[in-house]
């Protein structure tokens, strides 16, 4: 899917912008106040933060929540595009592998809406155009008549070949699942092959997402569990490529018969010693889940100085905005619902 | 129908009598069913009340695991979930009878539906947005349930109150009408009965008398 360009990154001047960017990150300190906000103060604290521009752009056409929403993504896919067009030679390479999963999401967006028969107007409120797919190409795909139709035009633009068993389930069972579960696996596949072994800054983003990987596993099986599949069934929704789950552990864990034998299985693994700690006894899916998160960012918090002249302060900052978005969103969202404090500062991502 | 309307003759007094028997069967028949029915209804009421607590709690526990889904992961994207979803809830209706009377009973049919039959993928949607879909199918299977133990109540007591109204209409109203009615018939038939008597003694005493 992604050829090199041969070319050598521009590292230095990335990285000197992208540090620039990150300087205005949000930081704990401000996470604490929004969580004491109402919803308009967090929207006018936000503005303060660099929001301002996306918040006016879209507020003939959203209010409230989804105002805060839908600017938070633009804001995001803005800071993304611009870091793809600094970048150039294997630099701009590897941040256009990183982003794809904005293609991948955009694209599962186009496919569940017209499935479900929604206009194109419809869905395209809903796309971020984060990734290499820009409005043209988007409209493309909401232009393309059938959910297969949608499926060749996106496979031309973005290079990724859909092969014929995933098409004919989705013709057998008109369900999307097995395609977006294929999405998943292509996306860390391409990312794995990418990011190779020869450079040690390359190496450590490897790990990382390698690491990202174990989580996903680990978090499918748990799904997979409260949904009441075991055993070998499960073994579909592997994505290869994990540093400590491999099938095997993988099979071990989705054919435990309880949580007890689960823990044993999981207890070999470093995630599993690492959010211990953080975990109540008994914990809740959502607990785990969320001190998973939890465990990824300080896993990248962990490397984000080395190698500084790298693509690691690159891909450290498109994580850490897309926490952001995640926090400001979740915080806002929280408030207004009513969610107590607490739920909030265990769900936040720091 | 006022006694004094009716015509006091034997046949008439054997429909009474007859009419007095049914409607005294009929009113112990109704007194019992409404007894039933007022036993009957006092258990679904226990039901109604914990299937009430039930759907409150269901409904607070799947709330709050939407707002939890919709805060962590995005309206967009829990949005985009339900839009995958290939099975709709269907609700089968049929009926039962308690003490002859038809009420509703609804079944749930395809609620839950298995993580890897949903129509979205597994790996990658949400944990949060998945544990709020499956509280928001269980909550759908209380309101159900709950469906057809409310409209089950309402019929009960729908029903207890007519037949309510009609043992009392047998009670104080129809059976003393109808023991009025017998008791006109039968005082009207002795009079006859004895103003028979005296024209037969008066013709035997002119009788008498001519001869």
């Amino acid at each position: 899917m992604f050829r090199s360009t041969g070319k050598k990154g521009n590292y230095a001047y990335t990285s000197a912008r992208v540090k620039a960017k990150k300087s205005k990150l949000l930081r704990e300190e401000d996470y604490n106040k929004m969580l004491m906000m109402s919803v308009p103060e967090i929207s006018h604290y936000i503005s303060d933060a660099g929001y301002s521009r996306e918040i006016a752009d879209l507020a003939t056409r959203h209010s409230g929540l989804d105002l805060l929403e839908y600017a938070t993504y633009a804001n995001m896919a803005k800071a993304f595009r611009s870091i793809l067009l600094a970048s150039t030679g294997e630099l701009y390479d590897m941040v256009l592998a990183y982003l794809t999963k904005w293609d991948f999401w955009n694209l599962k967006v186009v496919l569940r809406g017209k499935s479900y028969g929604l206009a194109a107007d419809q869905i395209r409120e809903d796309l971020v155009p984060a990734g290499k797919l820009q409005e043209d190409s988007l409209n493309k795909l909401l232009a393309a008549g059938t959910i297969e139709d949608t499926l060749a035009v996106f496979s031309a633009m973005a290079h990724v070949h859909f092969p014929t068993e995933i098409l004919n389930s989705y013709k057998d069972t008109h369900s999307l699942g097995d395609i977006e579960d294929y999405l998943v696996k292509v996306y860390y596949k391409n990312l794995l092959e990418l990011f190779g072994t020869d450079t040690r800054p390359s190496l450590i983003f490897r790990n990382y997402i390698r690491s990202e990987i174990d989580v996903l596993n680990l978090e499918t099986v748990l799904k997979l569990k409260a949904g009441g599949i075991l055993g070998e069934a499960g073994m579909k929704y592997y994505v290869p490529g994990g540093i400590e789950i491999d099938e095997k552990l993988m099979l071990q864990m989705l054919t435990a018969p309880d949580m007890k034998t689960l823990e044993g299985s999981v207890a070999q693994i470093q995630i599993a010693a690492d959010i211990k700690g953080v975990l109540p006894t008994n914990p809740t899916m959502q607990e785990i889940v969320a001190a998973m998160k939890q465990y990824e960012i300080g896993l990248a918090n962990s490397v984000a100085h080395m190698y500084p002249l790298s693509v690691i302060p690159v891909f450290d900052y498109m994580i850490h905005k897309e926490n952001e978005v995640g926090n400001i969103r979740m915080i806002a969202r929280g408030t207004e619902s009513g969610l107590d404090r607490e739920t909030m500062k265990t769900l936040l991502v720091m | 129908m006022a006694a004094h309307d009716i015509t006091p003759t034997r046949s008439v007094l054997l429909e009474l009598k007859k009419k007095i028997k049914l409607s005294q069967s009929g009113y112990k028949i109704m007194k019992m069913k409404r007894d039933g029915l007022i036993i009957e209804f006092f258990e679904v009421l226990e039901k109604a009340r914990a299937m009430r607590a039930g759907v409150a709690s269901d409904f607070q526990a799947a709330m709050k695991k939407i707002t939890i889904a919709r805060a962590v992961d995005g309206e967009i994207a829990v949005r985009s979930a339900a839009y995958a979803l290939q099975n709709y809830p269907t609700v089968k209706l049929s009926s039962k009878s308690i003490m002859g009377m038809m009420v509703p009973k609804v079944e749930a049919e395809s609620i839950h539906t298995s993580i890897v039959n949903k129509g979205y993928g597994v790996i990658e949607t949400s944990a949060y947005i998945e544990d709020a879909a499956a509280a928001f199918e269980k909550l759908l299977e209380t309101l159900v349930r709950a469906a057809e133990v409310e409209t089950t109540m309402k019929k009960l007591l729908d029903e207890i109150e007519r037949t309510k109204r009609r043992v009392n209409a047998l009670e104080f109203k129809i059976i003393p009408e109808l023991k009025d009615s017998e008791r006109f018939v039968k005082f009207r038939l002795e009079e006859m009965e004895r103003e028979n008597t005296t024209r037969l003694k008066h013709l035997k005493k002119k009788g008498a008398a001519a001869e």
